[in-house]
């Protein structure tokens, strides 16, 4: 292996041949000065919790946090735009040494004499707990007072990494739901981890109305207030990213009894093996027939369309950095079906299992990172001469100044990667970059 | 407009110290950024800077955590700062400070000097700044991190005729732009910071991750000997003001500048150039005259401008110079930063121009939020956004062309390359003003004249992209509510279309499900006993059983997973709708929250409309049947045996006569709120067959919009048993004569008050027992099909060992189709402290290990195989024990349970 690798980061890098012997280090604290390119334990809430579209979200803290999330997520909504927007408690000097705490109470009393939603979530960032903020109560004191649900989401940053933040979203959504346990079940199914970017939810929910399968909730993409508090209805929850909801998938099954199935809706080969799963468990005959038909029909159509890049990809090599293990997953099948090689693949926060998997779906030479920089992430795409790197927006100017095409799988994107037409966009997003006439230019 | 909520900042129109502090040291030759504090602040800040300057932006975290929050985060900086060299190898390192380091109360400095009395080898000059992000914002920032540059340098004060410059937060592009005037004017200067390069860097054969562009340390130290400082800010706080500070502790002449925007603010900082013994090139004096010229171009376009500014302090101080030397009024001129002396000066700058035109309005807003900006936009009237992109929404909202400067620019590409800073610089910005006003007039001034002068003949306007619920209509909601419903008024005719009842092309591809839950009827007509479903809408015979509104939804979600076509859902007794009122609202209101897509109908006799008619609105009703058999009372008298209103029984013509104003009143109501009104008349021979037409026109003036005259079928037991049906003929041509006046319904089926489906394809019984199949059995589907049970993490490949799975994924199969019968949870606990069963002496012996193993075996246990990417020699055993065929493979699921199937076939 080449060199640019810290000593405390060695553990998290390996060789796919090498996997057998140990498993990566993964699921610890960043290394500090590593130059991490992940989140925080708010950031993982932030980006759970945001695509609530009715929803009121206060961050409590101030301005750093609730500035660089403004509205930056392509989760869109088909009602309320109230989640587009960017409310802080806007902490300054004085209320780090009396405490933030009255001055949230107050901003809660004004947004319900304003706006009068039914739901709004705190975030508590860094500073809150550690200048004593009782958040809880005054949640406590104003769902009392206007009879509205004020849940604080703990997402203290230090307090772990986004996939703590997801957690705590999760128990956020709990909170939420568990008052409205009682409910009668009935046919439909919700969908869990996916954020509606550029549509995608719409994607899977026209996929399910075609099948006959009727979506009780969505979580979080599209969602709203009145919407969610129907989950404990469905008869079966869809974990699409399982990173995010697995948590909440296993509570829901706990509190009120409703079995989960991971799904996929990237790429071809997931998104049938979903639907038809979706259908088979959650429908009948007929619904798994129609199924079959939707899923052969778009699979021939994507097919056909897709070919004629196929043969101008074939042979290129990929690297792949992305948030979670799952996606990281989905995207190295997707290549193989491309006819393309990963060479790296890495995430911010996958799993020892998804890394394993990783290690088996990969070439023996190809490099698997947990959490890596950019320092690792440059010298391995010079060594493995990637084409094409996989990754969100802080990556998209590295791989540009190594004279790499870059392909988006960020949430900043307006064009889905879903479902089957993702699976279009996506192939000739990858084609219109790695064989863009720039690079012949640049390299010549 | 909402009000002001004064307690939160919403959608902020700043950033956070450390912000600024990381951009300030880009602008350091190989200097690198640690902030002290969690992690997710260089990696917002990164991303927020990234995508602004289309450049890789590393910045390091000390990445701390509960334990560093708890017990002082001394270790995470240490390592952060070791790490950091070893990757980078930079010459300064900048270490910020955030709110969470701030807050525990970390004594930064004190931690660097530890660091760097242990590591004395260390040549890396480690520069502190405080930096919370509570205590100010980006601009702030930048000039501390200068401010702290300046201080714990190892500064040189032997005099030296070079001359400092100090800018605040400008772009690499005006970095370079500076740059190139200063070479040029034959001075020698020292520019901090120079983010010319770093921030904007060239595309090579290679890349040196360091940023090694940027104001050299030693030329920093030699700051203290120059012979004058100019600072081109107005508005630097004087304790973080580096040039303060050279002129404090070094003696060195400090002249404070605005920033050069524009011509008033460049010409003041060319001759301070010449002052100091400068030449202006002769370049320079040309792009004046240019930038002279393009004034006098642009000045009848810019005349027009009402623009809101917004920025940090000096952006928007400068921006509001040039715009008034153009007689461009900003009529909002706001910052973010909390910046006290602004607004004097900046209200001292704008009265004058303002009142050359008239302008009375404007607003200087300090410590302001877009909230407040929007809020002071629209009042007084702007037409033109100029500021960062942060801007975007609402000139998205209200259809204002914004112009892009500053910081953050994420929307476009470029922002890295954006010009202000001197005459060319100001030209730019003048024709892009002036542009931008063009193009907004050239795009409406032909429809503002022609909508002054043709008010009536005004097009519907386009809705804003933000959509109806934008932020400043939401507290305006009821109001929207009641009165114009603009989105619905044009979806009720695409549902009009897809109703089976209401449109003939519909009624052969459209289904509709009546869902029967309203039993009481509140009117005795004399063609009608109750104990049948009210012959108005269902052919008598059969009655009803009557649902719950809950019993009602699953009837409708099982029917809707069977029908995908079925586009409507009725309410059509038995009784009348409006006599179960509760019940009807709650199921229309659950079968909504289950299909927001569903167009609903009802039926009623029409009594208690006046009273329910704005719940139903409310409620998205879209389509309302009111059967109306006389507009006579003294007809209708023969037709009504009794009307029960308001706890009186009105009998004869006085029952009729209340019952026809209700129902004239309900739906006039109905028909103003947009709702499609259909009248069914039912024709009874002899009574009100010659007054039909009457009917049809009256209801007709009150915006009825079709009607369906129906034969009374007459029942056995009711008044009217024995009379004698209208014929067909009679029937037909009474329609026919009708239809001058409103369009008919030909295609009625009169149809039961529990109907589904299609219009003459009655699916309700057969559906009746569907939906009383609760769950659907776990059977297999068909003969010799086998179960399997498979291992698997994604639902899509075999990718799980047996002893890790914490479910199985529960298939049958008979070799060629597969079904998933369910994903089947082994335990509760937790899938991480499973084990693969492959090597028993590693953990195979604990208690918890065989315990997992023995529940897997047992969860298996119905099945005729195992397939799993991997499983280990004792399950694979005990599974062969048991008759279990176990496949070991990597492969899809479908694929791997098809293989599995047909070998284990009998």
């Amino acid at each position: 292996m080449c060199a640019q690798i810290l000593e405390e980061r060695q553990e998290s890098i390996k060789l796919a041949a090498d996997y057998k012997a140990a498993p990566i280090r993964c699921d610890a604290a960043s290394v500090s000065g590593a130059v991490s390119q992940r989140a925080c334990v708010y950031c993982g809430a932030r980006v759970v919790l945001n695509p609530i579209t009715d929803a009121f979200h206060i961050v409590h803290g101030p301005i750093g946090c609730a500035s660089y999330t403004w509205d930056i997520r392509g989760s869109l909504s088909s009602g309320s735009d109230l989640y587009r927007n960017s409310f802080s408690t806007d902490l300054q000097e004085k209320d780090v040494v009396f405490g933030g705490a009255e001055k949230l109470a107050a901003a809660i009393d004004e947004v319900m004499r304003v706006y009068a939603p039914k739901l709004i979530f705190i975030y508590c960032t860094c500073i809150v707990g550690v200048i004593g903020d009782d958040v809880e109560a005054v949640c406590r004191n104003a769902e009392r007072a206007w009879g509205v649900s004020v849940i604080p989401v703990k997402a203290p940053g230090f307090s772990g990494n986004k996939s703590t933040g997801y957690k705590m979203a999760c128990e956020a959504l709990m909170q939420l739901l568990l008052p409205h346990k009682d409910q009668s079940r009935n046919n439909g199914v919700n969908i869990l981890g996916d954020y509606n970017l550029a549509g995608e939810m719409w994607i899977i929910k026209s996929y399910m109305r075609e099948t006959g399968i009727p979506v009780v909730s969505t979580f979080t993409g599209d969602a709203a207030y009145d919407r969610l508090l129907r989950a404990p209805t469905a008869r079966l929850n869809v974990v699409q990213c399982a990173g995010s909801m697995m948590y909440l998938a296993q509570r829901m099954e706990e509190e009120f009894g409703i079995p989960w199935i991971k799904a996929s809706f990237f790429g071809v080969e997931d998104t049938s093996a979903a639907i038809r799963q979706v259908a088979d468990l959650a429908g009948t005959p007929e619904n798994r027939r129609r199924a079959e038909q939707l899923v052969s029909r778009e699979s021939a159509r994507v097919t056909r369309l897709v070919a004629p890049y196929y043969t101008r990809l074939a042979g290129k090599k990929a690297a792949i950095f992305v948030g979670g293990g799952f996606k990281a997953i989905s995207l190295v099948r997707q290549f193989k079906e491309m006819g393309m090689k990963t060479v790296l693949v890495g995430t911010q926060t996958g799993r020892a299992d998804e890394y394993e998997v990783l290690g088996k779906l990969v070439d023996p030479d190809t490099v698997i990172l947990d959490d890596a920089n950019p320092a690792e992430l440059e010298s391995f795409m010079r060594e493995k001469g990637a084409d094409i790197l996989v990754g969100g927006v802080k990556e998209r100017p590295l791989a540009y100044k190594l004279g790499i095409a870059f392909c988006d799988h960020n949430h900043e994107r307006k064009h889905a990667l879903a479902g089957y037409e993702g699976v279009e966009n996506f192939t000739r997003e990858v084609n219109l970059s790695i064989n863009s006439p720039v690079w012949r230019h640049v390299r010549g | 407009m909402h009000s002001k909520i004064v307690n939160l900042n919403t959608n902020p129109c700043k950033m956070c110290m450390p912000m600024g502090a990381v951009s300030a040291f880009y602008g350091i030759a190989g200097c690198m950024s640690i902030l002290h504090g969690s992690q997710g602040c260089s990696t917002y800040i990164r991303r927020h800077m990234a995508t602004h300057y289309n450049e890789p932006v590393d910045i390091a975290s000390s990445s701390l955590t509960e334990e560093g929050t708890v017990f002082g985060g001394e270790k995470n900086l240490i390592r952060g700062l070791d790490n950091l060299i070893k990757l980078y190898r930079p010459k300064v390192i900048g270490v910020s400070t955030t709110c969470l380091a701030e807050t525990i109360g970390e004594d930064v400095p004190a931690i660097v000097r530890g660091y760097l009395e242990s590591r004395p080898d260390c040549k890396v000059k480690v520069i502190t700044v405080n930096s919370a992000g509570y205590s100010g914002t980006q601009y702030e920032g930048w000039f501390r991190a200068l401010h702290a540059l300046v201080e714990q340098a190892d500064m040189d004060a032997a005099p030296h005729n070079g001359v400092n410059v100090i800018t605040g937060p400008i772009s690499p592009a005006d970095t370079r732009a500076l740059k190139v005037l200063l070479n040029g004017t034959g001075l020698s200067c020292t520019l901090l910071p120079d983010i010319s390069d770093n921030l904007d860097g060239k595309h090579g054969a290679s890349y040196n991750r360091l940023p090694s562009g940027g104001t050299p340390l030693a030329e920093i130290a030699r700051m203290a000997g120059a012979r004058a400082t100019l600072e081109l800010a107005t508005f630097t706080p004087d304790g973080a003001s580096p040039g303060r500070l050279l002129e404090e502790k070094y003696n060195v002449p400090l002249t404070r500048l605005n920033m050069p925007i524009g011509l008033r603010d460049t010409d003041a900082f060319l001759r301070a150039l010449e002052n100091l013994g400068g030449v202006i090139p002769a370049g320079v004096k040309e792009e004046r005259g240019r930038f002279l010229d393009a004034m006098i171009d642009a000045h009848k376009y810019n005349a027009l401008g009402r623009a809101a500014v917004f920025g940090e302090p000096d952006l928007v101080y400068g921006l509001t110079r040039l715009c008034c030397e153009n007689g461009l009024i900003p009529v909002v001129a706001a910052t973010g930063s909390n910046c006290p002396p602004l607004a004097a000066i900046l209200e001292e700058e704008i009265r004058p121009a303002a009142d050359n035109v008239l302008v009375t309005r404007f607003s200087v807003l300090n410590f302001a939020d877009f909230d407040d900006i929007e809020r002071a936009a629209l009042e007084n009237g702007a037409n033109l956004l100029i500021g960062n992109s942060d801007g975007r929404r609402l000139a998205h909202k209200h259809s204002l062309p914004i112009v892009r400067c500053g910081f953050p620019v994420h929307d476009h590409v470029g922002g890295q390359r954006i010009r202000l800073l001197g005459y060319s610089g100001a030209l730019q910005l003048l024709d892009n003003f002036a542009n931008a006003l063009i193009s907004r007039q050239e795009s409406v001034f032909r429809t503002e004249i022609f909508d002054r002068h043709h008010p009536a003949l005004r097009p519907e306007k386009a809705s804003t992209p933000f959509g109806p619920e934008s932020l400043t209509a939401m507290s305006d909601q009821a109001q929207t509510h009641g009165k114009t419903r603009p989105s619905l008024q044009k979806s009720f005719a695409e549902k009009t279309r897809s109703h089976p009842c209401f449109s003939a092309s519909a009624c052969g591809t459209s289904a509709r499900i009546h869902l029967p839950v309203a039993p009481d009827c509140n009117i005795q007509c004399n063609y009608c006993v109750r104990s049948f479903d009210c012959p108005n809408e269902s052919r008598p015979g059969v009655t009803t059983k009557i649902l719950s509104p809950r019993e009602a939804l699953e009837r409708f979600v099982r029917v809707k997973a069977e029908m995908p076509n079925l586009t409507v859902a009725g309410i059509a007794g038995p009784g009348d709708a409006l006599a179960n009122f509760a019940e009807t609202a709650q199921t229309l209101r659950l079968v909504r929250e289950a299909d927001p897509d569903i167009t609903f109908c009802l039926s009623t006799n029409g009594l208690l409309l006046p009273l329910y008619a704005p719940q139903l609105i409310e409620l998205d009703v879209s389509h309302v049947t009111i059967t109306i058999n006389a507009v006579d009372p003294a007809i209708g008298a023969k037709i009504y045996k009794h009307v029960s209103y308001l706890g009186t029984r009105y009998r004869a013509e006085a029952g009729a006569a209340v019952l026809l104003s209700n129902q004239l009143a309900g739906l006039k109501l109905l028909a103003d709120g947009g709702v499609v009104c259909k009248v069914n008349i039912v024709l009874i021979k002899g009574v009100n067959d010659a007054h039909v037409e009457n009917v049809v026109l009256k209801v007709k003036s009150l915006g009825a919009s079709i009607v369906n005259i129906m034969q009374m079928i007459p029942v056995r037991g009711s008044a009217f048993e024995n009379f004698t049906l209208v014929s067909n003929r009679e029937h037909m041509a009474l329609r026919k004569r009708c239809e001058v006046h409103l369009p008919q319904m030909y295609h009625c089926q009169q149809c039961r008050a529990d109907a589904v489906g299609l219009l003459g394809d009655d699916q309700s019984i057969r559906l009746r027992e569907a939906v009383a199949a609760e769950a659907r059995t776990d059977a297999p589907v068909g003969g010799g099909a086998l179960r399997i049970a498979v291992a698997s993490r994604s639902g899509v490949v075999v990718d799980q060992h047996f002893g890790f799975a914490d479910q199985f994924y529960i298939y049958e199969s008979d070799g060629v189709s597969t079904r998933l019968v369910e994903a089947r949870r082994i335990s509760a606990s937790k899938a991480s402290c499973g084990m693969c069963g492959e090597d028993p002496g590693r953990r195979g012996n604990t208690a918890e290990g065989m315990g997992k193993i023995a529940k897997a075996l047992a969860a298996v246990a119905d099945c005729k195989a195992v397939v799993a990417m991997r499983i280990g020699d004792s399950p694979s055993r005990q599974l062969a024990e048991k008759g279990i065929a176990v496949f070991s493979t990597y492969e899809t699921i479908d694929k791997a349970v098809r293989h599995a199937a047909s070998k284990c076939a009998p």
